[in-house]
């Protein structure tokens, strides 16, 4: 018997060895040599394309299929994921296959962690022809970059700005867009005074929306963290980031509803708080203008308005820049094709007539920033191209995802907005738990 | 993959198995010769319990004693760090402080979900039949509806501003107004929220459990009991406890064994917030392994976990596999 | 409700006293009501669920919660019918957890048979570990059983998320149904060996009928287990037209597209649905099995 078992016992180590190896592969970077994409023939092959719901429409996706398809003769498997509970780990299990999907749409937030660990190829020798003779916007280009080498291809951006329903801010009086904090807050009081709904909020501003309070601390000049000799240091205790935290703070509670205070904007939705008429604005992304409109029908383009959050400082408020970007799993059975893929998707067809025209996002460059500024932008549009301008991304570290996982930021905001803490107490508790995470401890 | 998650269905039958069993019945063996039957018996699940759980909790101590991570995964390169990951939870004064947690709340799950079982097993007897029925239909639904779904309903009862528990507290007048109360932004409100959940869906398969036991009783020790003169309580602490405590020490160690380990309920209410109040182990240990992709140290706490449970559990255990093997 | 009471009483008390009558009688009505409350406060979460599922849009949240539609609606249903593959989902839930329930049975069947009915060594160690088994936290074992399911090649086929439901529940599975193979009186089996059966036929005629409660139960509890189960889906299919149902219930908390809690209550619903009315057709089985049980204990 107890021979056996031992016998048991090391079949099984062995065979445990054996997974630990299998995973292990080569991971070899192609380093060094300029490469060149060009259009390899893929006739009878298919890649794999992962993206996410709610990223890319399902039009532009397919402009990006039939291209390449036309292009390499190659066929794609494209799954569109649609649930994001878990969804890192179904990434990080996925790159860590001998077979894994090709190409995946990863947020800018996420993939410094993929590409500094090492699952995505490393795009730096094709950096030019993927490029396309654009710049790429920084917020999105910077969180792919890791030790000068590139991971990523920027895919789309998009950012925040005030959506307003022009009923309600008419009915309180108001029909000068505000463009200075001032002018912002004499408004938002008198339509306060107009509706006196127990649930209403003139500007519904959840406590874990850590994006729009972030605004905030930029605003006052402060940063989540910065980068001194290899070593982050948090900054939100900085005299002007507890300024900043203060000001939210008072934001939140005078025009925000009671119960907003600690929830995220997912529940409820704030799409929905204002399809409902529950409040006369929100601090929104693009493509929540259509989510609006198809939650009440009844609002329709003229209802609505955008206009970037003026700053207490004078300027408007620093946005952050939110997207995606495409990395190419580093064992992917299928490199050239996958690059091909990326290359299109990156192309000026796709970026102005879908990824902006159709989408609403903002594209991935400069170059057609400008382009669709120089075409005139629908009114609705303007607002979040305005506030493009000055805007700011979370620290491009390898453990950044960590801290959005943890929700420790999320704590941070809604601790602050709730009056459990006092900003300064949770900026002290962030700052040293942050200070861990992105030192890597 | 984890039986935690779901507050099991099924008692009932080991009820009805472990009760027939009479104080001093005969105990007989089975006088069979030596044969291979059990070998290929058990071989089947042994294949199956070889390959997909041995393996992995062997890997599972293996990647312990490693710092393995994302990159681990990516690249295959890791280190092999002794008993580093342990040392590191040991001084993490987290650990203690969702030790502490996870007994305390566990301790309460098992208490409340085991002493509700108790008083619904002992009104399935007391009812008329068409109540018996309502009340096992509602038991049944109860714990039907699966956790993922009852979590979001939970999520939605108790939502701030909306949430009809609050409506409904704030109705009674008792507590002030609680409309816009974030239960999971309140340590207090969280562990209540979350042990309402858990209770709720504990309950129908503990009392069932225990009514099916407890319908095995022979009547005769009621009756001359209550020839005693003994009251109600007397009948039910001497009568039905002595012949329900097989099934109850079995029904108690499954829920502490799960209660313990309780996972997806925490993680969907409250995420382990606010400020960590309600991350216990099991939580901990998820964050560890899937936010921060440190799986050397999460199978660390893992490991540390269950040893924890083996040792706090044990005496127990040895009872419940003696009393199996009197039978 | 209360009228049923004294009928019940009538013939347990030969000789009715006066008193004690009223006492009881007093007993049953506050049992009753205990019944009632118990039954209330546990409906109350599915009735809202429910009750919300219904409701139009502008009904879902309202200040003063609304506790019957004035405008009830299948909208959300139909919302959710349409979000993402639902009737694929199901068809893959289906697959794999008739699967995980059959092979849970099967495989836990033998197993608990010979852990009952044979002695031999080692048997009380085995019974042990595999209640210890049991003990380890479900997510930590994520990524172990990725890893060796890697190495097998059984990462995203329906056999391999089968194995991993069939190796949670096959523990649990095992105890329980031993249970019942040891409530099963030796002189049955030792009349049959003296007619001459051999071990498989004493197994197949005589003790595997006998034990019919103790599957009914494996099979519930191995069909919430793979019914519900998220994560380890999630990770292991690779190919979306292969995903189960609950993988579809968690994208109503996209927090791209957003959600309502109407769609969202809605899709609970479906998702229970199946649960619930398994239960409902096995309970009865259920019952009737262990009352046979409780006549040959």
């Amino acid at each position: 018997m107890r021979t056996t078992r031992f016998t048991v016992i090391g079949a099984v180590s062995t065979a445990a060895v054996l997974a630990l190896s299998a995973c292990a592969g080569n991971a070899t970077n192609s380093t060094g040599a300029k490469g060149t994409i060009g259009t390899p023939a893929g006739a009878g092959k298919t890649i794999t394309v992962w993206a996410m719901r709610g990223d890319l429409g399902p039009d532009t996706l397919n402009a990006i299929n039939t291209q390449f398809t036309k292009e390499t003769g190659a066929k794609v498997d494209l799954q569109v994921q649609a649930s994001w509970e878990g969804i890192t780990t179904k990434v990080t299990t996925a790159l860590a296959t001998s077979n894994p999907p090709d190409v995946f749409d990863l947020g800018n937030t996420q993939i410094p962690s993929y590409a500094a660990n090492g699952g995505l190829l490393d795009l730096t020798p094709y950096k030019k022809e993927l490029q396309q003779g654009n710049t790429w916007l920084t917020g999105l280009e910077l969180p792919a970059t890791v030790d000068g080498k590139l991971y990523g291809v920027p895919t789309f951006a998009g950012d925040r700005a005030v959506i307003y329903n022009k009923k309600i801010w008419a009915a309180a009086g108001v029909t000068k867009v505000p463009t200075t904090y001032q002018a912002l807050i004499a408004d938002l009081d008198k339509i306060k005074a107009a509706n006196t709904a127990s649930d209403f909020s003139a500007f519904y501003y959840p406590g874990q929306y850590w994006y729009a309070g972030m605004q905030w601390v930029w605003d006052a000049g402060g940063d989540i963290a910065t980068l001194n000799n290899g070593k982050w240091t948090s900054g939100l205790s900085s005299e002007k980031a507890q300024q900043g935290l203060n000001d939210f703070k008072t934001f939140q509670n005078t025009y925000s509803s009671v119960a907003s205070r600690t929830v995220d904007i997912h529940k409820p939705e704030h799409t929905q708080m204002f399809a409902d008429g529950k409040t006369a604005a929100i601090l929104g992304i693009p493509t929540e203008i259509s989510t609006i409109k198809k939650a009440n029908p009844k609002l329709t383009d003229a209802d609505l308005g955008t206009f970037p959050f003026p700053g207490k400082s004078g300027k408007t408020q620093p946005v952050m820049i939110g997207g995606s970007d495409w990395g190419i799993a580093a064992k992917s059975q299928n490199k050239e094709l996958a690059l091909a893929w990326t290359k299109i998707a990156a192309s000026p067809d796709i970026q102005n007539n879908y990824v902006f025209a159709k989408d609403g996002w903002i594209p991935n460059s400069v170059e057609y920033v400008k382009a669709a500024q120089a075409t005139g932008l629908s009114p609705l549009i303007t607002g979040f191209f305005a506030a493009a301008l000055t805007s700011k991304s979370t620290p491009a570290a390898a453990n950044w995802s960590t801290i959005e996982g943890d929700l420790s930021i999320n704590q941070l905001f809604s601790s602050i907005a709730s009056g459990t803490k006092s900003p300064a107490d949770a900026a002290k508790a962030f700052d040293s738990h942050a200070d861990s995470v992105l030192n890597g401890n | 993959m984890s039986p935690s998650t779901v507050p099991v269905a099924s008692g009932e039958t080991m009820a009805a198995a472990e009760s027939p069993r009479q104080p001093g019945a005969p105990r007989s063996g089975p006088k069979r010769k030596r044969n291979f039957a059990p070998l290929w018996l058990l071989s089947p699940a042994a294949l199956v319990l070889l390959t997909i759980t041995v393996a992995p909790i062997v890997l599972l101590v293996f990647l312990s004693l490693t710092n393995y991570d994302q990159k681990s995964l990516f690249t295959g390169e890791f280190a092999e760090v002794g008993l580093g990951q342990y040392s590191s939870i040991f001084t993490d004064p987290e650990f203690l402080r969702s030790l502490v947690r996870t007994v305390l709340f566990a301790t309460a799950l098992v208490a409340g979900s085991v002493a509700i079982g108790m008083g619904i097993s002992q009104l399935l007897t007391r009812l008329g039949t068409v109540m018996r029925y309502v009340v096992t239909i509602v038991l049944i639904f109860a714990w039907a509806v699966p956790t993922v779904a009852s979590s979001l309903v939970w999520d939605w009862l108790f939502q701030p501003g909306y949430g009809v528990v609050n409506w409904l507290l704030t109705q009674t007048h008792l507590f002030g107004d609680l409309t816009d109360v974030d239960w999971a932004q309140d340590p207090v409100l969280a562990y209540l929220a979350i042990w309402l959940l858990i209770v709720w869906q504990a309950v129908p398969f503990i009392g069932l459990t225990l009514n099916a036991a407890q319908t095995q009783v022979p009547e005769e020790y009621f009756e001359a009991a209550r020839l005693d003169g003994a009251s109600e309580w007397g009948i039910y602490w001497r009568v039905t406890i002595h012949f329900l405590k097989p099934t109850l020490l079995l029904v108690t160690i499954l829920s502490v064994i799960w209660d313990f380990n309780v996972f997806n309920q925490i993680w969907l209410v409250s995420h382990g917030g606010p400020n960590n109040a309600t991350a216990t182990l099991g939580i901990w240990t998820y964050k560890t392994a899937f936010i921060g992709f440190h799986l050397g140290e999460g199978a660390a706490i893992a490991v540390v976990t269950t040893v924890l449970l083996m040792i706090f559990t044990a005496y127990y255990i040895r009872n419940l596999v003696r009393s199996g093997e009197e039978l | 409700m209360t009228a049923t009471s004294p009928t019940q009483d009538a013939p347990s008390d030969a000789r009715p006293r006066k008193r004690d009558t009223r006492r009881r009688r007093k007993l049953h009505l506050g049992v009753n009501i205990t019944a009632i409350v118990f039954c209330v406060i546990w409906t109350f979460p599915v009735y809202w669920m429910v009750n919300t599922a219904f409701k139009s849009r502008p009904e879902v949240m309202t200040a003063t919660p609304i506790f019957f539609s004035q405008h009830p609606t299948l909208a959300n249903f139909i919302a959710a019918f349409k979000q993402s593959s639902f009737l694929l989902d199901l068809r893959n839930s289906v697959i794999v957890v008739s699967g995980a329930v059959v092979l849970s049975i099967v495989v836990g069947a033998f197993a608990a048979a010979a852990l009952s009915r044979f002695h031999f060594r080692g048997r009380r160690t085995i019974m042990v570990l595999i209640l210890a088994v049991q003990m380890l936290p479900g997510t930590a074992l994520l990524i172990p059983t990725f890893l060796v399911f890697n190495s097998l090649n059984l990462l995203g086929t329906y056999f391999g998320l089968i194995l991993a439901y069939v190796a949670s529940v096959l523990p649990f599975s095992i105890w329980v149904m031993r249970g019942f193979f040891v409530a099963i009186p030796y002189e049955i089996e030792e009349a049959a060996m003296v007619d001459g059966a051999g071990t498989w036929r004493i197994l197949r005629s005589i003790l595997f009928p006998l034990v019919i409660p103790g599957v009914i139960a494996t099979s519930i509890f191995a069909f919430i287990t793979a019914w519900n189960e998220y994560l380890v889906a999630y990770t292991f299919m690779k190919d979306q037209s292969m995903y189960t149902l609950p993988i579809w219930l968690a994208s109503f908390s996209n927090p791209q597209t957003g959600t309502d809690f109407g769609g969202q209550m809605a899709a609970s619903v479906l998702f229970s649905l199946p649960v619930v009315v398994f239960f409902l057709l096995i309970q009865r089985k259920l019952v009737a099995g262990m009352s046979a049980g409780a006549v040959k204990g």
